[in-house]
């Protein structure tokens, strides 16, 4: 079992337009292999906001959406994107209560939240997305702590969850995702758990505990499960990834190994003054003085590794994307060897 | 001065524990009075000192809203920090990490690296009231300082004196008590005291980049191929002195009690004369300072012992409203008073924002003297901030802290109350207990009682305090603590 670094997409970006990130939250594919990234961007000022669109070699291949104010293409707060089987982009944002559906190419279709008629329902903080393969949609709100279902028409199947460390209780649920089986796993953020529930909402079981140790968690804020049910979880306080198998026993876990991306390098190459001082630095630093020693100052001190890893997510070809969006980038790894 | 009657519960003791929780704090709300009145002066001295801080915001949950916290893009850190000091049950760990700085004065317009200047901060929050050996040391391998003066680029064969100067002049001894030859010789000591990736590190400050994956923080690192480890003569005192050594000898001068002493007096006691002016202008209150000294010296220079005198001397008990708030501390003062802070929201960037329009915006001060203090922060246009920040937070009605005061108010005066009675229950759950006639007439006029009598549970009433709040937020007495 093994889960093997393939590269690292990005750089980080200051700039309202063009290719670079400014807090990355999320990735999602649609069904030609085309990356979609979410940039939650710096919301207090708006800045930097939008869908960046490109591919696995990092062709950019352009962007849609702005931030701060309201209107079909803006966002205040968003946090998560999904593709349903129809090439259609669903993006949650927590800041205006509304999910915005666009096609491919960023045009706006409709929203789910607010309104009347289909895909009207309240939404409380809509936070985690996931679509399972009948087009039902699953939604994490925030605010409630609870879970959405919703049909491909847009009808409410079935809502669960309220503030609570119990079965079925969140507390500030994030992340979302389902298996080939349908079965729904919640990233139950200030539980510091996973919890799996079944297509009809019932509670099945849960992963983890509070702590930084194997298996447990600090704020998870999302999951990714393979083929196989090995599950992929960012254990976002603790700047880490931790794998666990399908029964949730701990199988390893990932740290960051980011390298120079395309982008990365093109940037340096015309600033060598940088370049040249970077060559000469040691940027993985592990003896850091003792009151430094927590995962957010190593992951703040160490390029490397992980800092702010938010999500998780594979895509077709049994990789795996993990979002940092501290580090503004996206490191790739290869998860096949975790399926033999 | 009218003074606020007696037949509201404010007795000597709610005065001095409502003074004290001005100065060793951001003021106290209603609430916060409620449970302080029960404790002895002393007991709340004692907890103010020694509770560790708790937070109702964690940062887990500011991270979660706002990432760029948790990566500290400038003003944004600032932010970070203001939610500890409106959010914190432990106000002086927050209110002497102000104190420290303001003394310590480190600009992110020069490093561009917030996160640093958040750890600096976290340094000063976790043992800015231990020795002050301690203090210096921490300070003295602090990156954000290192890089701030220069300290990466002081080399045993080329020496870079600007840290060696501001050690003495601005950070322990003051100007006068030293010679140009002991900041040379203190220089030679902290050769080598460094930051790991020092070069690279300053370019990127030097550059304001973030490229290629956001800013990379900083920790201290000792270069011992570059430290100067000859002898040196110091303050009279001759040896192979690092730095270390350097701030024993330091902080066991008279003139660095005094210094520290004289900093103490003015934060929290009496609003001194600018700091360049002290080795000309004797202190205002020469008895204090010597108080104040003569305690470093008896407590092994333990800051936490020497503020604790200070909390429990006269001099400090009788210097209520003297002082000018300054912008942050009123900031955080109104925040707190208001309440709503109980999810993360983007005011808190604009509160920052209008403390620096007020002219103190947190990790920029003006230059390594840190602000001017006292009536320096009083202008004809940061008035005009102060009491449009004030009036607008204070006149939200449905903030949870002003509708606790309204709630207050309803329950102490009732329906028939008479005008002066609600304007001092007012004035009392405000944190005032002193104003003057001329604002008193006003607030009686704004007080609108057209039968002779005020109905404070009326929604009606709520028109009335809202005047009422906005004036007391305009008045010259909510400015001073």
């Amino acid at each position: 079992m093994k889960t093997k670094y393939l590269k690292t997409i990005g750089i980080k970006t200051n700039q309202p337009v063009g290719r670079g990130f400014l807090f990355p939250y999320d990735v999602t594919f649609d069904s030609s292999g085309m990356i979609y990234a979410l940039n939650r961007g710096r919301i207090s000022q708006g800045l930097g906001t939008r869908i960046q669109i490109f591919d696995y070699d990092e062709e950019w291949y352009g962007e849609f959406g702005e931030g701060r104010v309201t209107g079909p293409l803006n966002f205040l707060i968003p946090v998560a994107t999904a593709f349903n089987s129809k090439d259609e982009l669903f993006v949650t944002d927590e800041g205006s209560g509304e999910v915005k559906v666009f096609n491919q190419k960023g045009l706006p279709l409709y929203q789910v939240g607010g309104g009347s008629g289909p895909w009207s329902c309240d939404l409380k903080g809509p936070s985690g997305i996931a679509f399972d393969s009948n087009d039902n949609l699953y939604i994490t709100e925030r605010s409630a702590s609870r879970l959405t279902k919703i049909d491909g028409d847009g009808n409410v199947i079935f809502r669960v969850g309220e503030p609570g460390d119990g079965e079925l209780q969140f507390n500030m649920p994030w992340g979302v995702v389902t298996d080939g089986k349908g079965y729904v796993y919640v990233a139950d953020w200030r539980n510091d758990r996973i919890q799996k529930l079944d297509p009809d909402g019932n509670f099945v079981t849960s992963f983890g505990q509070s702590g930084n140790s194997e298996g447990q968690f600090n704020r998870p804020s999302s999951v990714a499960v393979d083929s196989q049910g090995n599950m992929y979880v960012t254990d976002w306080g603790n700047e880490r990834v931790q794998v666990l198998n399908s029964e949730g026993r701990f199988l390893h876990v990932v740290e960051g190994q980011a390298t120079l991306s395309k982008w990365a390098e093109q940037w340096l190459e015309v600033n060598q003054d940088e370049y040249s001082a970077r060559r000469s630095s040691n940027l993985s630093i592990l003896d850091l003085p003792a009151h430094l020693q927590t995962p957010y100052q190593v992951g703040s001190q160490t390029e490397h590794l992980f800092w702010g890893p938010v999500s998780a997510k594979i895509d077709a070809f049994d990789r795996l994307f993990i979002t940092e969006h501290s580090r503004a980038r996206i490191q790739v790894f290869d998860i096949s060897g975790n399926s033999d | 001065m009218t003074t606020v009657r007696e037949n509201l519960k404010v007795t000597p003791k709610y005065r001095e524990i409502s003074h004290l929780l001005r100065r060793a704090g951001f003021g106290a709300t209603p609430g916060e009075m409620d449970r302080y009145i029960e404790m002895d002066y002393s007991e709340v001295v004692d907890e103010l000192l020694n509770a560790p801080g708790t937070s109702t915001m964690p940062d887990d949950v500011i991270f979660r809203m706002f990432p760029e916290y948790h990566a500290s893009l400038g003003v944004d850190a600032c932010a970070n920090w203001a939610y500890r000091m409106v959010s914190t049950d432990s106000p002086l760990e927050e209110k002497i990490t102000l104190f420290w700085h303001g003394i310590f004065a480190t600009g992110n317009d020069k490093l561009n690296n917030p996160l640093v200047l958040l750890n600096q901060i976290d340094t000063f929050r976790r043992n800015g009231m231990g020795r002050f050996d301690d203090i210096l040391l921490d300070l003295s391998r602090d990156p954000a300082m290192l890089i701030w003066l220069d300290n990466q680029t002081n080399h045993k064969d080329s020496i870079n004196e600007n840290y060696g100067r501001e050690i003495l002049e601005l950070f322990s001894m003051g100007v006068g008590n030293y010679t140009e030859d002991d900041i040379k010789e203190c220089a030679r000591a902290f050769t080598g005291w460094s930051v790991k990736n020092a070069e690279y590190m300053a370019l990127m400050g030097q550059k304001d980049s973030i490229w290629p994956y956001s800013r990379i923080s900083w920790h201290y690192e000792y270069r011992q191929n570059d430290h100067d480890d000859t002898e040196k003569t110091f303050l009279g005192e001759k040896g192979k002195f690092d730095g270390e050594d350097i701030i024993e000898i330091i902080c066991r001068q008279e003139s660095t009690a005094r210094f520290i002493s004289r900093h103490l007096y003015n934060f929290f006691v009496e609003d001194e004369v600018q700091v360049p002016s002290w080795q000309d202008v004797p202190p205002k209150n020469p008895k204090a300072i010597g108080i104040l000294t003569d305690a470093y010296f008896e407590h092994g220079h333990d800051l936490k012992k020497v503020l604790k005198e200070l909390f429990e001397s006269d001099f400090f008990k009788e210097s209520e409203y003297i002082k000018v708030k300054g912008p942050a501390e009123m900031v955080i003062n109104v925040l707190r008073l208001s309440g709503g802070f109980e999810e993360p929201t983007l005011s808190m960037i604009q509160a920052v924002e209008e403390a620096g329009y007020m002219g103190q915006l947190l990790f920029y001060p003006p230059s390594v003297e840190g602000w001017h203090t006292g009536q320096e922060w009083i202008t004809s246009g940061s008035v005009l901030d102060r009491v449009n920040f004030s009036s607008a937070r204070l006149t939200d009605l449905s903030s949870p802290g002003i509708r606790d005061i309204l709630n207050r108010i309803g329950n102490r005066c009732g329906t028939n109350a008479k005008p002066e009675y609600v304007i001092q229950n007012f004035l009392e759950l405000m944190g005032i207990i002193e104003i003057s006639d001329a604002t008193f007439d006003l607030l009686m006029e704004v007080c609108d009682a057209k039968d002779s009598t005020v109905d404070t549970t009326a929604v009606s009433f709520d028109v009335t305090a809202s005047n009422i709040l906005r004036v007391i937020g305009a008045s010259k007495e909510f400015h001073l603590v």
